[in-house]
C-alpha cells in the first residue's frame, strides 16, 4: 500500500505532460491486462458494429492455467504473427463499417463534404466507437491523434470515409481494445477496480461481451461504486437471455470442451467417430449444463447424476436410441439400466480424455479430479516405463489389471490411487462413450475406492461426486477465478468463502452463486502489482 | 495478481506463450519465409494451382502407408523427383448437402471453394487462388494470371464467385505478350512505384504505436513486459510494411526469353506436351520477376477432352466407355491417361523447381495446389477425390507426406493451404464442408 | 472389494445362462434398415479371371459375354446398314469419320456424331428412334441362357422359361434378367457400371430408401409381422471407412413411394405377402428419373444377420415401358447407347418380347415384365415423423424432371399407338445442339450437317452436356 503511493507520486510526475485518463482517479494502477479471447472479440465486435460485420482471422490460442484458459489471458501477450492478424482484422472491420452499405447505420453524422476532412464528424465518430472499444472514454490525446490521422488519410485518398476507416482501424488494433485493461484505485484499506473496469468485468462474465450502453452509463455516473448500483446491474444482466452466452463460455472453459479441437479416434476401430459427432457432443454437454444451471435453476450437484440430456441425430446413433426429428435437438432421459450418470458419462467427457484407440482410466480420472474437485494431478516422473501398462497381449487382460500394477509401486501409487479409481469406474464406456461390458473377452470390473469411499460404476461415481463437498467448492473456485482471470490454484478459499456458503444455502443454485459472488466485496478487490517500483525504469524506454 | 513460479511459464517458441526476459524477441519472430533474395530482402511466397480433369485411379495412385515414408505408387511415379517436396491427400470427401450432384462440377467447386456449388459451372464463392491473391499479391503487377494448355480461355478455375471466371491465356504467345509485352516493368528500372494503400497502413500503425506513451506508466513489471511485446509486434508490422514500400529486390537469375512462335494449342497430347512446358516456364518467370504471385495453370476442362491422335476414344469417353478389366479391376487405358496428366504436372513442377532463388528454388517458395473434378470418373464418384500439393510455402508447410482423409471434407486441404500461405483465416468452406480443422501435422 | 468383484462375475454368468436356456419372451419388436445398395438381381455367370479386351466375358449366363454396341466403326456401320434410306456413302462416312483428328475435340465429336446417328434409325428419315423404337428394326439382344436366377415366383406357376433359384425353388419370374442380363452396363461381378453409378449416387444423397419391420412375437420368428418400405427425406450417413453407418435414425415418409405389407419371419428371414401394388423408391442415378418403382404383385424377402444388417430381394412386375424409359431418357438414348455400349432399340424389343405380366385386357398385351432387385441394408432406426416429412425438391433439377416426363409420355404414346411422336424440348435427346457444336473443324462437318439433320422443333438452347 505504501509502495503503491510512492509509485503513484513518481508516476504522477511522468504522467504530467502526457495526458491523463479522465476515468482514473489519482493513484490508479493497472492491475491486470486480459487479452480478449476469440469469442469475446467476436461478441464485442458484433455488439458494437452489428452482426453483419464479418470477422475472419486467426486468434492466438490460450493456455490452460489452473484448469481455465481465461486465466492465461492475463498472462499472454500478442506475438507478431498474432498482431498481424489483429491488424488485418481491424482494417477489415473498419472497411466494412465505413462501407456505403453500413454508413447510414453506423456513422451518425454526415461530413460537410465527402471528399474533405471534417474534424467534428470524425471526432464524434471516434468518441462514440472509442468509448465502446476501449470500454472507457478516450483521452483527449487518443482522440486527437485519431482525428488527425483521419484528416491526413482523407487528404491522401480524397475520401472522408477512407479517413474514417483508418482512424477506426487504429482503434481496433490498439492494445486498449485487444486487452481488457483493469485499473484499480485505492479504497479503504486496499485497492478496488474502478468503475469502468467493474463494468467490463461484469459484462464479460455475464454476457461474454463488451459493456452495453447502460453498463457504461452506470460506470460513468458512478452508480457502480455502491452495492445497490452493482446489484441493479447484476440483476439486469442475469435476467437477460444473454446470460446463456456468458455461462456457455464459462462452462466451455471449466469443462475443457476446447479439447475437442484435438480429439481424433482410430477410424478402423471407431468408424462412427466424426467431426460432426465431436461438435454434437460438445453442444450436448453445454446444453445440459446451461439448462440445469440457468433455465431450471436447479441443484448443480445434479450435473453429476442427472439422467437427462440433449441429443441430435448424430448423438442418437452413438447412444443407440432413435431420434424423433421433432427439432434439431431433443431432450432424452436415460433409463437407470443404461448406467449413465450426468455429465461424467456424456460422450464429451468420455471421449476427450481418452486415446484414439482405447479408453484411458488414468486420463479420465485425472481430468475429472481436476475439473470437478479442483485437485490436479502432478505430471508423471520422467523415467516411467509404460510398456507393461500398454501391452494388451499380456496375461493381464483389462486396463484395470494393468493399472493395478501401479498400486504396488510406491513411486506410482501416490498419484495413481489418487485419480485412477474415477477412470476405472467409467470403464464401462469405451473411448467414444459407448457402453461395453467386456474387454478382451473379460468382464470389466467397475468398482472403485477413492479417498476412503467405495462405489461401483458410473452411477456410483456420480453419487460420490454429488455428495462430495469439494465439488461445489470447486465450482465456486472456478467461477471466481474465471471472472477475475486468475489461477484457480492460487486463489485463497477465503476470498470466495461467503459465496460458496451462499451457494450451498441456496441448494447449490448457480444463479445464487453468481449473484452472491459478484456482489461480494472480494469480487472487485485487487492487489496492486508487486514490482510497481520497476515501472519507472521501463516506462522511460 | 501475484507473481510467483506459476507466472514464469515454461514457454515454447512454437506456441503463443509468453516468456519473460530476453531473448524473447527472437523466439517470437516469424521464422517462416526468412529466405533472402540475393540482395538480402525477403522473397515472397507464391501460390499456384494446377487443374487436371478426370482424377486418378484409386488402386494405382493411393499409397499404402500414411505419413512420411510412403511408397511411390505407379501413378505418382512421374512426380517421384518432387516427392519430398509434395504432400498427397487421399480419402477426402465432398458433401453436396442439398445441392444437386453436378457431374464433373461438384468436385471442382468443392476443391476450389470448399463448398458444393449450387449451380452448374459456377462457383458459390471466391476461389482459393483469389482468396490468397487478395492477401499476397499486394505490390505485384498482376493480382493473378491464368493459363490454359488446351487452348480454351474458358478453362480457368479462378473466379470471384458467380458465373464469371477470370479468363485464361490460351496460347504461349498470348501468355508471353501479357506478361512480357508492353507494360512489363523491369524491376531494376528506376521508375518503379509502390502501392499507395501500403503507405496509408503505415500511418495507422504509427498512431497505434503512439498509444504506448500513455499506457506504460502504471503497470506491473509483468504487464509491462507483455505490453512491450505487443508493441514489438506493432513495430514488426511497421517494418514489414516498410519493406513493401521498397521496390522488389528480386534478382532472380533468370533471362526473359524471346516471344514463342504461334503453334496449335488443343487437347491433343503431343501438343499439350509442347505447350505446357512453355506456359509453365513463362509462368515461373513471371513469378520469379514478381509480375504476379499467383499463377493458375489448367490442362483441361472438367471431364477432360485430352486425346492421343489416332485414337478416337479420348480420355473422357474412355472413362465412361472402357470397362473395368475383370482381372486388373481398373480401366487400363484410363490409367494411362491418368499418368499423362501426372507427367504434365511434373513438367510444371520442373519449371518451378528450375529457378534458383535465395537458399532454394521458386518451387520451395511456392505452394502448388493440384486439384481435379472427380475421384472415379466412370461413375462420377466424388468419394476420395485426390488433391496433390507441391512446394513448402517457404518452409511453412512440411512436405513428403501422404495424408489419409478418412472421410474428412476436402475443404480441410484448402484450409491447410491457406494457413501455410500465411492467411489469417480460421475456417473455410460452407455447408457440411465448412471446416476449422487444418491438417496441423503439415503446418510448420 | 474382492467380494464385489466375484458377485459381479457371478450375476453376469447367470444372466448369460438364462439367455441360452429359455426361449425369448414374446414382446413387441421393431427393426429398421436403411438401404445401402440397390441393384437388379442379375447373376453373373462369367468365368472369373477371364478377360478379352476387357469387354466380353462369356459365361453360363451369356455365351457371348456382354453385348456390345456402338463401340467401334464396324458396329456403327452395322447399325446404320439397317436403314434402307441411308446411302452407302453416308454409312461409310458416318461410321469411319474421316478427318476426325482435325476436330477441336475429336473424342467429343465422334461421340456426338454417333449419338445423333444412332438416334435416327427409323424405317424412314426423321423418326427419332429412342422415342419411337418400334419404328426401327430389331437388331437383336442376346438373352440370358442359364436356368439359375434370383427373384420370386410371382405368378404361382412354374413356367417353361422361369428360372430356378439357387436354393432350388422353381418357377422364379425374373424376365428382366432374361431380357437384359447380358446388357453391358448391368452385367458384372460386382462392378457393373450402372450398378456402381446408381449406388454411388444414392449413397451421396440422391434418395434414401428405408424399411421397417415390426411384430409382437419375436424378431427371429413371427407369424404376424408387418413390413413398411418407403422413401426417407434424411440423407444416408457414411462412416469414416465410407460404409453406410448403422444406428442412425431416418424418418419414413408416407409419400407415393410408401407401402405397408404383412410379413412372416422364420429363423430371421422375412417374407412379405404379395401385394397388388408395392410402392417403393426405384433405382436412379439422376434426379430426373428418380421415383416410384411401382411393383405389381410385389414381394420382399429379407435375411437379417446377427449384426442386425439385412440382405434381400424386392420384386414384382413393373411396367416395361417405364423400365425402358428410365434406362434411356435419364440423359438421352444416343448418349446412353454410345457410352454404355447398349442399344436401346434392342433392349426395347427384348423387354417387349419377355413381358410376362400386367396384362391389358383390351389389347391382350403384357404391359409389365417380372423383375427382382437385390438390396443390402444397414441397421437403422426408422421413425415416424411427428411433423409431415416432405421430400426435398431441388428447384434447379425440377425443370429437367419435367422435361424427362414429357419425353417419357411421348415415348409411351408412340409405343402404344404406333404413331410416330416428336422429340419434346428440354433434354439433349437426339444430340441437339451438341453435335452441331462439336463438329466444327471437321472436313465432313457440312456433310454431317446435311445428312444427319433432323426435324426441327421449338426447342430451347443449352441442353445437358454429354457425360
Amino acid at each position: 500500500m505504501r509502495k503503491g503511493i510512492s509509485v503513484a507520486i513518481l508516476t504522477a510526475g511522468i504522467l504530467a505532460g502526457v495526458g491523463q485518463l479522465p476515468a482514473m482517479a489519482a493513484g490508479g494502477e493497472v492491475v491486470s491486462m486480459r487479452r480478449l479471447t476469440e469469442q469475446e472479440y467476436r461478441n464485442s465486435i458484433g455488439d458494437i458494429f452489428g452482426k453483419d460485420i464479418v470477422v475472419q482471422g486467426v486468434f492466438e490460442p490460450g493456455k490452460r492455467i489452473g484448469g481455465l484458459i481465461e486465466a492465461s489471458a492475463a498472462i499472454l501477450s500478442v506475438t507478431p504473427v498474432g498482431f498481424d492478424s489483429y491488424s488485418k482484422m481491424a482494417d477489415s472491420i473498419a472497411v466494412q463499417a465505413t462501407s456505403e452499405k453500413a454508413r447510414d447505420r453506423l456513422i451518425f453524422c454526415k461530413p460537410g463534404s465527402a471528399s474533405q476532412p471534417d474534424d467534428a464528424c470524425a471526432a464524434q465518430t471516434f468518441n462514440h466507437y472509442g468509448r465502446m472499444l476501449f470500454r472507457r472514454p478516450l483521452t483527449s490525446d487518443e482522440l486527437q491523434s485519431r482525428v488527425k490521422l483521419a484528416a491526413n488519410m482523407t487528404k491522401a485518398s480524397g475520401s472522408f470515409y477512407t479517413g474514417l476507416r483508418y482512424g477506426l482501424a487504429s482503434l481496433l488494433q490498439s492494445s486498449n481494445f485487444l486487452f481488457r485493461v483493469e485499473v484499480a484505485v485505492p479504497r479503504d484499506n486496499g485497492y478496488t477496480l474502478d468503475a469502468y473496469s467493474r463494468a467490463a468485468r461484469l459484462s464479460y462474465l455475464f454476457w461474454n461481451t463488451t459493456p452495453d450502453a447502460e453498463l457504461l452509463k452506470a460506470a460513468q455516473t458512478n452508480a457502480l461504486d455502491t452495492s445497490a448500483g452493482i446489484a441493479t446491474q447484476v440483476d439486469r444482466l442475469m435476467a437477460s437471455p444473454r446470460l446463456d452466452t456468458g455461462m456457455r463460455a464459462f462452462f466451455s472453459d471449466m469443462l475443457q470442451l476446447d479439447n475437442f479441437d484435438n480429439v481424433s479416434k482410430d477410424s478402423l476401430l471407431y468408424p462412427k467417430w466424426s467431426v460432426q459427432l465431436a461438435a454434437a457432443a460438445r453442444e450436448e454437454t453445454l446444453r445440459t449444463a446451461i439448462t440445469l444451471a440457468l433455465h431450471e435453476n436447479g441443484d448443480m450437484r445434479e450435473l453429476m447424476t442427472t439422467p437427462k440430456t440433449y441429443i441430435n441425430r448424430n448423438l442418437a446413433a452413438i447412444y443407440g436410441v432413435p431420434f424423433d426429428f421433432d427439432a434439431d435437438w431433443v431432450p432424452l432421459t436415460f433409463t437407470p439400466q443404461q448406467g449413465r450418470s450426468g455429465i461424467v458419462t456424456q460422450i464429451s467427457m468420455l471421449s476427450m480424455f481418452s486415446h484414439p484407440g482405447r479408453s484411458s482410466p488414468t486420463e479420465r480420472g485425472v481430468a475429472l479430479m481436476d475439473i470437478f474437485l479442483c485437485e490436479p494431478t502432478p505430471t508423471p516422473p520422467a523415467n516411467v516405463d509404460f510398456s507393461a501398462v500398454n501391452n494388451t497381449d499380456d496375461p493381464l487382460k483389462t486396463v484395470r489389471e494393468r493399472l493395478m500394477a501401479h498400486a504396488t509401486n510406491p513411486a506410482c501409487a501416490s498419484c495413481h490411487t489418487h485419480s485412477d479409481p474415477i477412470g476405472l469406474s467409467l470403464e464401462g464406456f469405451d473411448t467414444i462413450g459407448r457402453p461395453r461390458s467386456t474387454e478382451n473377452g473379460k468382464l470389466i470390473d467397475v468398482s472403485a475406492t477413492i479417498q476412503g469411499k467405495s462405489f461401483v460404476g458410473a452411477q456410483g461415481l456420480g453419487r460420490f461426486l454429488h455428495d462430495n463437498p469439494k465439488y461445489p467448492a470447486c465450482v465456486a473456485r472456478k467461477l471466481y477465478s474465471y471472472a477475475k482471470g486468475v489461477d484457480s490454484e492460487d486463489v485463497k478459499a477465503r476470498e470466495f468463502k461467503a459465496a460458496t456458503k451462499a451457494f450451498g444455502d441456496s441448494g447449490y443454485r448457480m444463479r445464487s452463486l453468481l449473484k452472491d459472488m459478484t456482489q461480494s466485496d472480494e469480487f472487485f478487490h485487487a492487489e496492486p502489482p508487486l514490482a510497481a517500483a520497476k515501472t519507472t525504469k521501463l516506462a522511460s524506454q | 495478481m501475484k507473481l510467483d513460479r506459476r507466472f514464469l511459464l515454461r514457454g515454447t517458441c512454437q506456441g503463443a506463450l509468453a516468456v519473460m526476459g530476453l531473448p524473447f524477441l527472437d523466439c517470437f519472430l516469424d521464422n517462416k519465409g526468412q529466405a533472402l533474395a540475393a540482395t538480402g530482402k525477403r522473397i515472397p511466397t507464391r501460390f499456384n494451382t494446377f487443374f487436371y480433369g478426370l482424377g486418378l485411379t484409386k488402386s494405382l495412385w493411393v499409397p499404402k502407408g500414411a505419413g512420411r515414408n510412403y511408397e511411390t505408387t505407379e501413378q505418382l511415379k512421374p512426380l517421384e523427383a518432387f516427392k519430398q517436396k509434395m504432400n498427397v491427400f487421399s480419402g477426402s470427401r465432398v458433401m453436396i448437402d442439398d445441392n444437386p450432384n453436378f457431374q464433373h462440377w461438384s468436385g471442382v467447386g468443392a476443391s476450389a471453394t470448399g463448398m458444393s456449388p449450387s449451380k452448374n459451372g459456377q462457383f458459390d464463392s471466391k476461389t482459393i487462388d483469389q482468396t490468397i491473391a487478395d492477401v499476397i499479391s499486394r505490390g505485384a503487377r498482376f493480382k493473378s494470371i491464368a493459363a490454359a494448355c488446351a487452348g480454351d480461355p474458358k478453362q480457368s478455375y479462378s473466379s470471384l464467385g458467380g458465373p464469371n471466371n477470370l479468363p485464361a491465356e490460351a496460347s504461349p504467345l498470348s501468355l508471353y505478350t501479357r506478361l512480357f509485352g508492353s507494360g512489363f516493368q523491369d524491376p531494376s528500372r528506376t521508375d518503379w512505384k509502390p502501392n499507395p494503400e501500403i503507405m496509408l497502413q503505415q500511418s495507422v500503425l504509427s498512431v497505434v504505436a503512439e498509444d504506448r506513451k500513455r499506457v506504460t506508466q502504471r503497470l506491473g513489471a509483468s504487464d509491462q513486459a507483455r505490453l512491450d511485446q505487443y508493441f514489438t509486434s506493432v513495430r514488426e508490422s511497421e517494418q514489414q510494411i516498410a519493406a513493401e514500400l521498397k521496390r522488389p529486390d528480386i534478382e532472380a537469375k533468370v533471362e526473359i526469353p524471346t516471344a514463342p512462335e504461334e503453334m496449335t494449342v488443343n487437347s491433343a497430347l503431343p501438343n499439350m506436351r509442347k505447350v505446357l512446358p512453355l506456359m509453365a516456364r513463362l509462368g515461373a518467370l513471371a513469378l520469379a520477376t514478381d509480375q504476379t504471385r499467383v499463377f493458375n495453370l489448367s490442362i483441361s476442362e472438367p471431364g477432360s477432352q485430352m486425346f492421343v491422335p489416332g485414337d478416337p476414344l479420348g480420355y473422357h469417353q474412355s472413362t465412361h466407355e472402357e470397362p473395368l478389366d475383370p482381372v486388373l479391376a481398373y480401366q487400363p487405358r484410363v490409367a494411362r491417361y491418368n499418368v499423362y496428366s501426372m507427367e504434365l504436372f511434373a513438367a510444371f513442377l520442373k519449371e518451378l523447381d528450375a529457378i534458383p532463388e535465395g537458399d532454394g528454388t521458386l518451387l520451395d517458395h511456392s505452394l502448388v495446389y493440384g486439384f481435379t473434378d472427380v475421384a472415379f470418373a466412370k461413375i462420377h464418384a466424388l468419394d476420395g477425390i485426390p488433391v496433390l500439393i507441391a512446394g513448402s510455402a517457404s518452409g511453412r508447410m512440411k512436405t513428403g507426406h501422404h495424408i489419409v482423409g478418412e472421410g474428412s471434407p476436402v475443404s480441410r486441404v484448402g484450409l491447410t493451404v491457406q494457413k501455410a500461405m500465411g492467411l489469417s483465416v480460421d475456417s473455410w468452406g460452407g455447408g457440411s464442408m465448412e471446416t476449422k480443422s487444418p491438417y496441423t501435422e503439415l503446418l510448420a | 472389494m474382492i467380494l464385489q468383484k466375484h458377485l459381479l462375475a457371478f450375476s453376469s454368468a447367470t444372466a448369460i445362462l438364462a439367455c441360452l436356456s429359455q426361449p425369448a419372451v414374446s414382446a413387441p419388436w421393431v427393426r429398421g434398415f436403411v438401404v445401402g445398395t440397390y441393384e437388379p438381381a442379375f447373376r453373373y455367370g462369367g468365368r472369373t479371371g477371364y478377360a478379352r479386351a476387357g469387354e466380353i466375358e462369356p459365361g453360363s449366363d451369356c455365351i457371348h459375354g456382354n453385348t456390345i454396341h456402338f463401340s467401334n466403326s464396324e458396329q456403327i456401320r452395322r447399325a446404320l446398314s439397317f436403314q434402307p434410306w441411308r446411302s452407302p456413302e453416308e454409312i461409310k462416312i458416318v461410321s469411319t469419320l474421316p478427318g476426325l483428328e482435325q476436330a477441336k475435340t475429336p473424342d467429343q465429336a465422334r461421340f456426338m456424331i454417333w449419338d445423333r446417328a444412332m438416334s435416327y434409325r427409323g424405317w424412314r428419315h426423321g423418326i427419332e428412334t429412342y422415342i419411337n423404337p418400334f419404328a426401327a428394326q430389331d437388331p437383336g439382344q442376346p438373352e440370358v441362357v442359364s436356368r439359375i436366377g434370383d427373384g420370386f415366383n410371382l405368378d404361382g406357376k412354374i413356367g417353361a422359361h422361369d428360372f430356378v433359384s439357387p436354393d432350388g425353388e422353381k418357377g422364379i419370374d425374373n424376365a428382366l434378367y432374361r431380357a437384359w442380363g447380358c446388357d453391358a452396363p448391368w452385367r458384372g461381378n460386382g462392378n457393373a457400371t450402372l450398378d456402381m453409378r446408381s449406388n454411388d449416387k444414392m449413397q451421396e444423397g440422391l434418395y434414401t430408401m428405408v424399411i421397417r419391420i415390426s411384430g409382437n412375437q419375436d424378431p427371429m420368428n413371427d407369424k404376424d409381422a408387418t413390413l413398411e418400405i418407403g422413401y426417407s427425406p434424411d440423407k444416408i450417413v457414411k462412416d469414416a471407412r465410407g460404409i453406410v453407418t448403422t444406428d442412425f435414425s431416418y424418418r419414413i415418409a408416407k409419400t407415393a413411394q410408401y407401402t405397408k405389407m404383412k410379413a412372416r419371419v422364420a429363423n430371421g428371414v422375412v417374407e412379405t405377402e404379395q401385394v397388388a401394388e408395392l410402392h417403393a423408391p426405384r433405382i436412379a442415378w439422376f434426379y430426373d428419373h428418380a421415383g416410384d418403382a411401382e411393383f405389381h404383385q410385389g414381394r420382399i424377402r429379407l435375411a437379417i444377420d446377427a449384426d442386425g444388417n439385412a440382405k434381400g430381394v424386392i420384386g414384382g412386375y413393373r411396367s416395361w415401358r417405364d423400365i425402358y424409359a428410365q434406362n434411356t431418357f435419364a440423359q438421352d438414348g444416343g448418349q446412353q447407347g454410345v457410352r454404355e455400349h447398349e442399344d436401346g432399340v434392342a433392349l426395347y424389343y427384348a423387354l417387349r418380347r419377355n413381358a410376362d405380366g400386367m396384362r391389358d385386357s383390351k389389347t391382350g398385351q403384357n404391359m409389365g415384365i417380372s423383375t427382382a432387385y437385390r438390396i443390402t441394408a444397414a441397421a437403422a432406426y426408422v421413425v415416424d415423423a411427428s411433423k409431415p416429412a416432405e421430400i426435398t425438391a431441388l428447384a434447379p433439377e425440377e425443370k429437367r424432371r419435367e422435361a424427362y416426363l414429357r419425353i417419357v409420355n411421348n415415348m409411351k404414346k408412340a409405343t402404344t399407338t404406333r404413331i410416330v411422336q416428336d422429340v419434346t424440348p428440354g433434354t439433349s435427346e437426339g444430340a441437339y445442339p451438341n453435335m452441331e457444336r462439336d463438329i466444327t473443324g471437321l472436313p465432313i462437318a457440312d456433310y454431317l450437317l446435311k445428312t444427319l439433320d433432323r426435324p426441327h422443333f421449338d426447342d430451347p438452347p443449352g441442353p445437358q452436356a454429354s457425360k
